[in-house]
């Protein structure tokens, strides 16, 4: 932490805390309006079929009922709810509002609004849907098989990317390691559920609640959708109970405006736990195999990794998915070579799309779980074969061309076996009897935006009010990890004034200025950076003001603790709240600042985490006994903040590893169907987690801060699969590692019959 | 029918469904939104209130069966003289991130101290058990709770933490 800062780094609440505390924050879930009718889904409980008749007689007839919706009175066109500006690339559109051909189970194929939400419920369990069913593919092994049988035009393998850099060469006594590890499709589990909340206007607009991650996307989706101008349609981020990716996709959005513009009245459609898991999105189920040639001494000489996605029965962003997975090994090792090739695979199962961390975990789980492998063939340890070849600060990622800037990885992983006592439990015998102790190991990688891709760039105005306190104009979408605190904090540093003296708040299109989201790694460090610039701009504003106020010439005035002074002179200088109030009296009636800040660099950020845990070889029950997580950050703006979300994350990648997954049985059904079917990690079962920062100003982010919330997960999983492997003498890579599967491990003879 | 019902120390009397479920009653009915619906199944606790003295998922049960006992929800909790010790241990620990599970920990954190008003860690992680939380790993909510059982009941009220702490 650098001495001479006076807020950054410090701990601060979430922005909005004692709104949550007291019950008092007005969530999108919670969003109650005049008039408002109510929508409830009618799900496809096939997995692929045509929906050959539809009787709603029934249901209409119910007091209460509005309309029921379905392909038969709703328009085919086809939308990519992923998209987040209109000439994005990557964005297939193959989704429609309600599907004749239903393609998973969970498909919209109706919907009905109703003036309350038991009648919305009881009329859907009315409507009687007759389907020819079509045989299912619920495998990306079938769906590439089955080429006769497309589940959209576009074929079933529907994108395929590959990366290649380097040279291969290979030393004559190399060796040369193969794995696969497979990932499971799992679900956010953000606590509150998926809600969309439209009021139709007699303009002809809209306004819409959206709990998404990005309001000018969601707008451009809709407005496109319905064919209204920008301007008539109003996106407001409403605040939302978490989300992890799982809302950064308009998944409601188009459907809930479109029944609203219908009925003329506003229109909530808020689904229930089960719609969230099987109706919204999940992460993308993936299978990585990875060929490893190394030296006998460990060095890597050539990385070959094919990657299938299965991205479910829409294409959603599993495109973009795919080519980010092919962009996270090459930011953590050095090698001469390197091959990837990623193909996304349309199943008829449920529909894949963003989740934190955009594909790093799940190829970091292979690649990680893969170098235990290849230690374990050269009889090295697993710190020691990763410290031959991880990335030194400043290299270059070949695959991006983009420097990797001042990332840690290095130094993460020496303090962490340091701190974490390595050496000494590594070499402890596990022991042979029912409860056995290992310790893991995994790096992780990820980006700081979307520098590379789009024009990465934010705009915001700051400005001064009359009594010297400050209001941020930003489209900030807060989900949770406290990013409009990260906004006031890094201000206020800038300003030398106390964060409380400065107000932020959420989007809404209708009076914020363009931003993407939350999403991508980019908040902190190119949002964050734009809030800096911002704030710099407006202090130049404040010491213009107060130079004609002072009758000083500005090189003369230096600003501290909320005053502008004359150098040398302490008797004389001006508050900022003298300046704001004089200044609207003479020659400048707002003292405000707007600036675009364009990014023109993308590093790494790096997590380094270790695992214990204890393996219960009766039950196949694994604890998670210790687990420390370094977190190559670059500066913490909110220190206690950056823990929680090292801790959190950790939670949700213990989940990946041990008990998370939603497969699908034979008729396509998860059977998954709430949170008592799906183990999300309680607090009984979460060890305190150790949070190390490696701290190092180098890179272009606001006082150096780097990203935090997606590469905290990344590394996690393969942590502990690492962990359990190392107390067991397994090499299990088919994640999650459940009970049955490392039972099955411990007694292969047993496996089969 | 009718029902008399005692919420956060107010009689009110209503006019509801047999079946209407305490969750709908106090968050449609009576506004009181503090109660948040996560899962509808008992598991995640965010509707978590107390009835009696009792942590009680509302999604779980009849309004009816709140009759003539004493509920209290989120709303209920700070009082003229300012926040509940909980909620303010709760935002000066960081233990506030989405805030979705937050008022249902609150509840039953609250309906731990008041059998168990210095539990050990242990005892705070099972009363927990039936909240889930996806932001946190539990680290901050377990701090604050904590924190709270410390503190002497009758301490001083402090402003929330809104100045950085060097923590």
């Amino acid at each position: 932490m650098t001495e001479d800062l006076q807020y950054v780094g410090r701990t601060y609440p979430v922005h909005d805390a004692a709104q949550k505390v007291t019950g008092e924050l007005v969530y999108g879930s919670d969003i109650h309006l005049p008039g408002m009718l109510y929508a409830k889904l009618l799900l496809s409980p096939i997995p692929h079929g045509m929906v050959t008749n539809i009787d709603s007689s029934a249901a209409e007839a119910l007091p209460g009922v509005v309309k029921v919706f379905s392909h038969l009175n709703t328009p085919a066109d086809v939308y990519c709810r992923a998209r987040l500006t209109p000439e994005q690339e990557l964005c297939p559109a193959d989704e429609t509002l309600f599907s004749e051909h239903v393609r998973f189970v969970g498909d919209r194929v109706a919907a009905v609004v109703a003036t309350t939400q038991a009648i919305a419920a009881a009329a859907v369990a009315l409507i009687e849907v007759e389907y020819a069913e079509l045989p299912a593919l619920l495998t990306t092994e079938e769906a590439q098989r089955r080429d006769d049988l497309p589940i959209h035009p576009a074929g079933n393998v529907f994108f395929e990317h590959e990366e290649e850099c380097g040279r291969r060469a290979q030393s004559a006594d190399a060796v040369v390691v193969s794995s696969t590890t497979t990932t499971p499709r799992i679900h956010h589990a953000a606590l509150e559920p998926h809600v969309c909340v439209v009021q139709p206007h007699s303009t002809g607009g809209l306004t819409v609640w959206s709990t998404s991650q990005g309001v000018y996307g969601a707008r451009t989706v809709v407005a496109d959708f319905l064919g209204l101008e920008y301007h008539r349609v109003r996106v407001i981020k409403a605040p939302m109970g978490g989300s992890f990716g799982g809302k950064t996709e308009f998944i409601l959005e188009p459907v809930t405006a479109y029944m609203a513009q219908k009925t003329r009245r506003p229109v909530k459609l808020l689904l229930d736990r089960e719609e969230c898991m099987i109706a919204t999105m999940c992460r993308p189920a993936t299978a990585s195999t990875i060929r490893t040639t190394c030296s006998p001494q460990g060095l890597l000489e050539d990385m070959e990794v094919a990657t299938v996605l299965d991205a479910g029965a829409y294409a959603s962003s599993t495109s973009d998915y795919a080519v980010h997975m092919c962009k996270k090994i090459t930011k953590l090792y050095r090698l001469p070579h390197y091959h990837h090739r990623a193909q996304a695979v349309y199943t008829n199962t449920p529909v894949a799309g963003a989740m934190r961390g955009w594909g790093a975990p799940e190829i970091i789980s292979a690649l990680e779980i893969h170098m235990d492998r290849v230690a374990g063939e050269l009889g090295m340890d697993p710190v020691d074969l990763r410290l031959r070849n991880l990335m030194h600060p400043f290299e270059v990622d070949p695959v991006t061309a983009m420097s990797i800037g001042d990332g840690r990885v290095r130094e993460c992983l020496e303090r962490g076996a340091a701190a974490f006592d390595w050496s000494a439990r590594r070499g402890r015998d596990p022991g042979r009897g029912r409860y056995r102790r290992g310790v893991g190991v995994a790096c992780g990688a990820h980006k700081n935006g979307m520098f590379g891709k789009f024009a990465e760039a934010s705009n915001m105005t700051l400005k001064m009010n009359e009594d010297g306190t400050f209001e941020l104009g930003a489209s900030l979408h807060e989900v949770g990890c406290g990013i409009v605190t990260v906004m006031k904090v890094i201000i206020a540093e800038v300003l030398g004034v106390s964060p409380d003296l400065v107000a932020a708040g959420e989007a809404d299109t209708s009076s914020t200025p363009f931003d993407y989201g939350t999403f991508g790694s980019r908040v902190t460090y190119v949002v964050g950076a734009c809030a800096k610039a911002t704030a710099e701009k407006l202090k130049e504003e404040i010491v213009t003001a107060a130079a004609d106020l002072l009758h000083e010439p500005r090189e003369r005035l230096t600003v501290e603790g909320g005053e502008v002074h004359v150098q040398d002179d302490g008797q004389r200088g001006v508050a900022f709240k003298d300046i704001a109030r004089l200044s609207h009296m003479r020659h400048s009636p707002a003292i405000t600042a707007s600036v675009t800040y364009y990014a023109t660099s993308n590093p790494a950020s790096y997590s380094v985490q270790f695992a214990e845990v204890e393996v219960d070889c009766a039950t196949g029950l694994v604890a998670v006994t210790d687990f420390l997580a370094v977190g190559d950050v670059g500066q913490a703006i909110n220190r206690g903040m950056v823990h929680a979300q090292f801790q959190g994350a950790v939670q949700m990648g213990i989940g990946y590893a041990l008990y998370e997954h939603m497969d699908v049985d034979e008729a396509g059904r998860s059977g998954i169907d709430g949170f008592k079917n799906y183990h999300v990690v309680n607090a009984p079962d979460m060890p305190d987690i150790q949070v190390l920062l490696v701290e190092h100003s180098g890179d272009d982010g606001p006082f150096g801060a780097k990203s935090v919330g997606e590469i905290a997960t990344v590394p996690t999983a393969a942590a502990v699969i690492n962990a359990v492997n190392h107390a067991l003498g397994t090499s299990l890579s088919d994640l999650p590692a459940t009970p049955e599967k490392i039972l099955a491990a411990l007694h292969p003879e047993e496996v089969g019959g | 029918m009718r029902l008399l019902l005692n919420v956060n120390g107010m009689e009110h009397e209503l006019d509801v469904r047999p079946t209407a479920r305490l969750i709908d009653v106090l968050r449609l009915q009576l506004g009181l939104t503090g109660v948040k619906e996560g899962c509808s199944e008992g598991e995640c606790g965010a509707c978590t209130v107390i009835v009696d003295d009792k942590a009680v998922n509302s999604c779980l049960v009849l309004a009816a069966q709140a009759r003539g006992k004493k509920v209290l929800t989120v709303e209920g909790l700070a009082g003229d003289d300012g926040l509940d010790l909980l909620q303010r241990m709760f935002i000066e620990h960081g233990a506030v991130q989405c805030g979705y599970c937050t008022p249902g920990m609150l509840m039953s954190a609250k309906a731990l101290l008041i059998v168990d008003p210095h539990p050990t860690e242990e005892a705070i992680r099972l009363a927990l058990a039936g909240n889930l939380c996806r932001c946190t790993g539990y680290t901050t909510i377990v701090a604050a709770v904590r924190a709270a059982s410390e503190q002497p009941a009758e301490s001083p009220s402090a402003p929330p933490a809104g100045e950085g702490s060097a923590a």
